[in-house]
């Protein structure tokens, strides 16, 4: 089976066309907190939203000024006049407040237009409590309600429950694939890595797990990358460019682990389910699930996180690139600063937009980042 | 007294705490003011109550709770606990750019330089250790934005003492308000733990009543910048953010009763802020705390007063049934929602909205201005609704103009005037 859709990370509405053409939704996601599962037991294809190479988000840059974070006016822009507008809709939680103004603006423009689309925003709690748990569940509820009436399909505990399962086979299949990069020359680099997480938001879940079994299959197949000098984990906002990455590999870091949100944290481990309460296993998972440091209570696991990678995945680097205006990446180094110190573990911070504008400059430092971290064989 | 560079110069030195230099600094203005305007003294007395109760917390027995964001501050209260309402200092600070600035620098060796400089002032003067007094208790919000999100829980492990935090929902509805109370019952059982004290009903019901009271006499004086000409200066409204501080206190009722017997006094007389009123200004975003003699400057210069902003009037939240204990903490989970600052860089923009259509309706401003402090960069991307608004509605247009409300370094205050001063001439005078 051919799997190079897999490495086709750019933004393609193909698969939201021919969804649509049988006469289903497609809804947009922005952020980490809005269950994918909901959407599929509903029959409805969730997309997550991105800004990929988007070089002009002029109009969304009217709507959120230019003190907002380039990748979520990207989004907007998308939303505006781009690759979503084929969508029927979109939802997010507040992840970040950048994600929740992308809703505020959009919802605005709506009204005004009366384009009819259904716009939603979920809260999602920012810590975890005995009280954190209940308000989340309750809120996917009422989503899911809406979702019903947008689809007309009844969601039932069955339907969820066969959505987790396809979702967890997706995340066991990613989490085989990070462990080949625990390789001392692995198969795949990490602009691979991260076009193939990427384009999970490209195809319906049932597609995308046939082709990761199939590129599994292929790997006995495949060549060590055995030119690189130090090995790298990426760590900061949401990432969605590969040819960042590629920069960086070109200059003889080789990626092999990361803390993104379009990587391994948006997949992270399979979900459990009790099956006396799916939606509350649902709501369980995706608020204790390690994905960004937004939730208030979860920095230091965060970093714990980060060192543990770094040790298992034999890594001799960290490149903490941070977006100009996200403030929840942008001052993580308050945390883990002094303790990666202790742990030996060198860092390189970069300063980064969505556009890329900073190529040399970019491969300028990592050059001599993996100068002074590299080891001799 | 020493005068302000001197003491300035003994806290850079790490000689003078910010604490001391607070109150040393609130002592000579009152001196002054006792000289040059006694009149005015009730202007200054609440900045003295509430750092002289910071300072002196401990010398009077009380318990100091730090606190960030909005919080039930009657509670606090209750558990004869006195509250450090950590924005005070950068507002404070902020007339004295060279300490903020010092700050500022202190915790951009940690984060980005984009974050808000409120969080940034706090956050560096606790690693500079310039504070001079410790909490026994930190409590603090999830809101309002993602700098407050950041900094709150690493200053959370370096005070290490215990700390409560509260996760405020985005939405502003009834399920939101359940949760809050939920977590208010959290709370009394943390402040039971950690103050020794169990809740006094009766305690609370007087902080609550002072609540009530103080927020009464606040929208009397907002009502009262309804006449034309307006009878308050627009530098008074910096001192409605002082509500988040004290809301529940005698002393802030004080303030209000003399602001309000001051402008009805002046209405009576027919007598406005400016000599000769022409302009009515809505400020839409937050105060320009370190630059508030600009608005002394726009009365002086073009006869524009500050009628409204859309940061300190709080709204009409009271309790209304002390005794009911569910409804009473709703009442402070919706107080908490609707704080000034929180309405603008957290929660839904139709907030937001809602409250500039209110100023604009009420106080009939005929100037519109976001002079937006850039480190609230989800009120900036509220903007284009907020100005679509009052175009569409109201047919006027509004000047953006990006500020620091804290670093005096991103923008001086006579860069600041230029531009008002540019807008005046080009477009409003027309």
């Amino acid at each position: 089976m051919d799997y190079q859709r897999l490495f086709e990370s750019d933004i393609s509405t193909e698969a939201v066309k021919a969804w649509k053409a049988k006469g289903k939704k497609a809804v947009g996601i922005i952020c980490c907190h809005v269950p994918e599962e909901l959407f599929y037991a509903a029959d409805i294809m969730p997309v997550r939203m991105r800004a990929t190479n988007c070089v002009d988000s002029s109009e969304a840059q009217v709507w959120m000024s230019s003190f907002s974070c380039s990748f979520a006016r990207g989004i907007l822009q998308y939303w505006l006049e781009g690759p979503y507008k084929e969508l029927d809709g979109f939802v997010t939680s507040d992840g970040c407040m950048q994600s929740s103004r992308v809703y505020d603006n959009a919802a605005y423009i709506n009204n005004h237009d009366n384009s009819g689309k259904y716009v939603r925003q979920i809260g999602a709690p920012r810590k975890i409590s005995p009280r954190s748990y209940p308000f989340y569940k309750a809120e996917l509820q009422s989503l899911i309600e809406e979702l019903e009436a947008l689809s007309g399909n009844k969601v039932t505990d069955e339907k969820l429950k066969a959505a987790v399962k396809k979702c967890n086979e997706a995340r066991e299949l990613i989490a085989k694939i990070y462990e080949l990069r625990k390789e001392k020359d692995p198969v795949i680099s990490g602009t691979d890595c991260l076009k193939l997480t990427l384009s999970v938001t490209n195809m319906p879940i049932d597609e995308y797990v046939e082709l990761l079994k199939a590129f599994l299959d292929d790997v006995k197949n495949m060549k060590p990358i055995t030119e690189h000098r130090a090995r790298l984990m990426v760590i900061g906002s949401g990432l969605d460019d590969p040819k960042y990455l590629e920069v960086i590999e070109e200059k003889g870091g080789l990626v092999v682990q990361d803390a993104l949100c379009f990587g391994s944290r948006g997949f992270d481990t399979p979900m459990e389910i009790d099956d006396s309460d799916v939606l509350g296993s649902i709501a369980k998972y995706y608020l204790d699930r390690l994905v960004c440091p937004r939730m208030m209570d979860k920095h230091f696991e965060m970093d714990d996180y980060i060192i543990d990678a770094c040790k298992n995945w034999n890594v001799d680097g960290i490149l903490y690139e941070r977006l100009q205006y996200c403030e929840i990446w942008g001052g993580e180094a308050v945390y883990f600063q002094n303790r990666l110190k202790d742990a030996g573990i060198p860092i390189l911070t970069v300063e980064r937009e969505e556009q890329m504008a900073n190529a040399g400059q970019l491969g300028i430092r990592v050059e001599a980042f993996v100068e002074m971290i590299e080891k001799e064989d | 007294m020493a005068d302000v560079k001197n003491l300035e110069e003994l806290v850079l030195k790490g000689e003078m705490s910010i604490t001391e230099f607070a109150c040393a600094k609130i002592d000579g203005s009152l001196e002054r003011m006792k000289e040059k305007h006694p009149e005015m003294l009730w202007t200054m007395e609440i900045q003295k109550f509430m750092w002289d109760n910071y300072r002196d917390a401990h010398k009077n027995g009380k318990k100091l709770v730090f606190y960030g964001g909005s919080v039930p501050t009657e509670l606090i209260a209750a558990f004869d606990c006195f509250g450090f309402y950590l924005d005070t200092i950068p507002f404070r600070l902020s007339t004295n750019p060279a300490l903020t600035a010092q700050y500022i620098d202190e915790a951009e060796k940690y984060v980005a330089p984009t974050m808000c400089g409120l969080d940034k002032t706090e956050l560096g003067a606790w690693v500079s250790g310039a504070y001079g007094i410790k909490p026994d208790i930190f409590v603090y919000n999830s809101v309002p934005c993602d700098s407050s999100r950041l900094a709150y829980p690493a200053m959370e492990k370096m005070m290490n003492v215990p700390t409560f935090s509260f996760d405020t929902p985005f939405r502003r509805d009834d399920r939101g308000a359940e949760y809050l109370a939920d977590q208010m019952e959290d709370f009394i059982v943390f402040m039971e733990e950690h103050t020794g004290h169990k809740l006094d009903w009766d305690k609370l019901k007087f902080y609550m009543e002072n609540s009530n009271r103080n927020f009464e006499l606040q929208k009397k004086c907002s009502d009262l910048r309804k006449n034309k000409p307006c009878p308050l200066p627009g530098r008074l409204l910096v001192l409605n953010g002082t509500t988040n501080a004290v809301a529940c206190y005698p002393e802030m009722g004080d303030l209000y009763a003399a602001e309000l017997e001051a402008g009805q006094m002046m209405v009576d007389l027919g007598i406005g802020a400016c000599p000769d009123e022409k302009y009515r200004v809505a400020m839409l975003q937050n105060m320009i705390w370190g630059a508030a003699s600009i608005m002394d400057w726009m009365q002086m210069e073009y006869n524009a007063v500050a009628v409204m902003d859309a940061f300190g009037f709080q709204g009409d939240i009271m309790y209304e049934h002390m005794d009911d204990r569910r409804d009473c903490f709703k009442v402070m989970g919706k107080k908490m929602q609707n704080n000034p600052m929180i309405h603008g860089a957290s929660g839904p923009s139709e907030n937001h909205l809602a409250m500039v259509d209110k100023i604009f309706q009420d106080y009939e401003p005929n100037v519109s201005m976001f002079l937006g402090h850039v480190g609230c960069k989800h009120t900036w991307a509220s903007a284009k609704m907020v100005s679509d608004l009052v175009q569409e509605k109201y047919g006027l247009p509004t000047l953006y103009l990006d500020l620091d409300c804290i670093d005096g370094r991103y923008k001086s205050n006579d860069e600041v005037k230029a531009q008002i001063a540019e807008y005046f001439e080009t477009v409003v005078m027309k």
